[in-house]
């Protein structure tokens, strides 16, 4: 098993080789070769005509992320804490979570404008979600004995969510983060579809229009990217903190 | 003068058939007493209600003189299974019980250290607890009951998931510590050699009542031959045949 990510790379390599033998039977605007997107995508990160367009959306991405997360997370919190609060917004939690939420992204072009605040809040709302849920369930699913300890250790409820609760349900707010940070992505490119001038979404609307396909396909590689980076650095950040969590010698 | 006092004391689970039914027991400072019973007795039960983890429906538990209401400082408690927080190193579990109450000094870290010595895993204090075997966990567990130095300690069967010797070995360590702090124990099992070995009392519960209880004549500090001797195995033999009656 140990060369598999050989493997791997020799599978990239012969997709790659297939990609270009096909491409030069059909049109550059059907399929480009990659060779061709290559070269646009290194063009455009030379003349810096991309970077303005990747800030924006990593932007977008990283403060969605941010204020989505942070209020899913203490929302769910407080619904797995109070029980009242609970049995209160979890009808209409349910009923949220059948939404289309990028569905709405025309009505938040419509209230926030074109700028970068509706595709923020876009963001936001695709994160917020499964944050909720996961933090909701870790809070409620802990060790029953070892609450009884702290009860017996006289520690208050907030001790017992600040050194328990929270701790105890990291593995599984963690895997809520690691979806919301993927949906936020998608969220970030739909909002940028729909209205405004900056922003990797936008440029492949743009290249749709000029019918520039190499340009789309090197755009799509740059939100590839993105991507990965974001889910490899909260998988590594997840390795590090969840290290206890596992047994090993 | 007695230091803990059940009187009388009944219990049900939501107001269905009693668990517990009428049960007096009284333990003076410095004792280790052993309840025994086979599961579902209510052993537990009793144990969580002396440590002011449930509130009994009639009758009166006092430490010193005032009533249980609530969980003690004063007193610790030794869970079923370690129970040790596993994003925590060893003495920070072992100093969790501070934790709660203020900041930690190096004097508490110095203490910490000193107990762990007396179970041998002080050069484990930075591990986190499922880099450790099962009874260095229970150590653990002890130790941090111990960090308070509680006047009393309670204990649910500590050590019923350890094999034989660890169990013995842990059993020594428990009582070393014990007489060092002057420590009153209330302790639950359902090893009938365990009990005898432990304990100034036992006691026999079944169906929720008390039905025996004898003073066990063994020196202090008990050591590994008591366990074969003739007394030891008479007296296991009498306990044995009030828990299980004589046609099992």
């Amino acid at each position: 098993m140990k060369k598999m990510p050989i493997y791997s790379f020799l599978l990239l390599v012969l997709l790659l080789a297939l990609w270009e033998m096909a491409a030069g039977t059909m049109s550059e605007l059907v399929l480009p070769a990659p060779s061709i997107i290559w070269f646009t995508l290194l063009d455009g990160m030379k003349s810096g005509y991309f970077t303005q367009h990747i800030i924006r959306t990593a932007l977008e991405v990283l403060l969605g992320l941010l204020f989505g997360g942070t209020l899913g997370f203490v929302i769910g919190i407080l619904m797995g804490e109070v029980t009242f609060l609970r049995k209160l917004l979890f009808p209409y939690i349910i009923a949220s979570q059948a939404v289309p939420k990028l569905a709405l992204a025309p009505l938040f072009i419509l209230w926030f404008g074109f700028g970068m605040t509706s595709k923020v809040v876009i963001t936001a709302l695709v994160c917020f979600f499964p944050l909720l849920e996961s933090t909701v369930t870790a809070i409620q699913s802990s060790d029953k004995q070892k609450q009884e300890l702290f009860r017996m250790l006289g520690a208050t409820r907030f001790q017992t969510l600040i050194h328990l609760k929270i701790p105890a349900g990291m593995p599984g707010i963690l895997a809520g983060l690691r979806v919301s940070a993927v949906l936020a992505v998608v969220g970030a490119v739909v909002g940028e579809f729909i209205g405004g001038s900056e922003g990797l979404g936008a440029l492949i609307i743009a290249s749709q229009g000029m019918m520039d396909t190499p340009l789309m396909f090197a755009t799509l590689i740059l939100l590839t990217v993105m991507g990965m980076i974001l889910y490899l650095m909260i998988t590594w950040f997840e390795k590090k903190w969840l290290k206890p969590y596992k047994k090993e010698k | 003068m007695s230091f803990l006092t059940i009187e009388d004391v009944t219990y049900s689970y939501q107001g269905k058939n009693p668990v517990l039914h009428q049960v007096n027991w009284e333990i003076k400072k410095g004792e280790f007493h052993c309840l025994l019973g086979k599961s579902g007795c209510g052993k537990t039960t009793l144990l969580k209600l002396a440590a002011g983890l449930l509130q009994s429906d009639k009758g009166s538990i006092r430490l010193q003189g005032s009533e249980v209401v609530k969980p003690s400082p004063e007193c610790g408690f030794v869970f079923q299974s370690p129970n040790l927080l596993e994003w925590k190193t060893v003495i920070d579990n072992v100093l969790l019980p501070i934790t709660l109450k203020r900041k930690i000094t190096e004097e508490d870290r110095r203490q910490a250290l000193e107990l762990l010595e007396l179970v041998g895993l002080a050069s484990y204090y930075d591990r986190y607890p499922l880099q450790l075997s099962g009874g260095q966990q229970s150590r653990v567990a002890i130790v941090r009951s111990l960090v308070q130095k509680p006047s009393l300690l309670f204990m649910d069967e500590p050590f019923s998931a350890l094999d034989a010797i660890t169990r013995e070995e842990l059993q020594d360590d428990l009582l070393r510590m014990c007489n060092m702090h002057n420590m009153t124990v209330l302790f639950i099992t359902h090893d009938i050699s365990e009990a005898v070995y432990l304990s100034d009392v036992v006691g026999v519960m079944a169906q929720g009542e008390i039905v025996y209880q004898s003073t066990v004549e063994l020196e202090r500090p008990r050591k590994m031959e008591m366990r074969y001797d003739s007394y030891f195995n008479e007296f296991c033999l009498t306990l044995r045949q009030v828990m299980g009656g004589e046609h099992s």
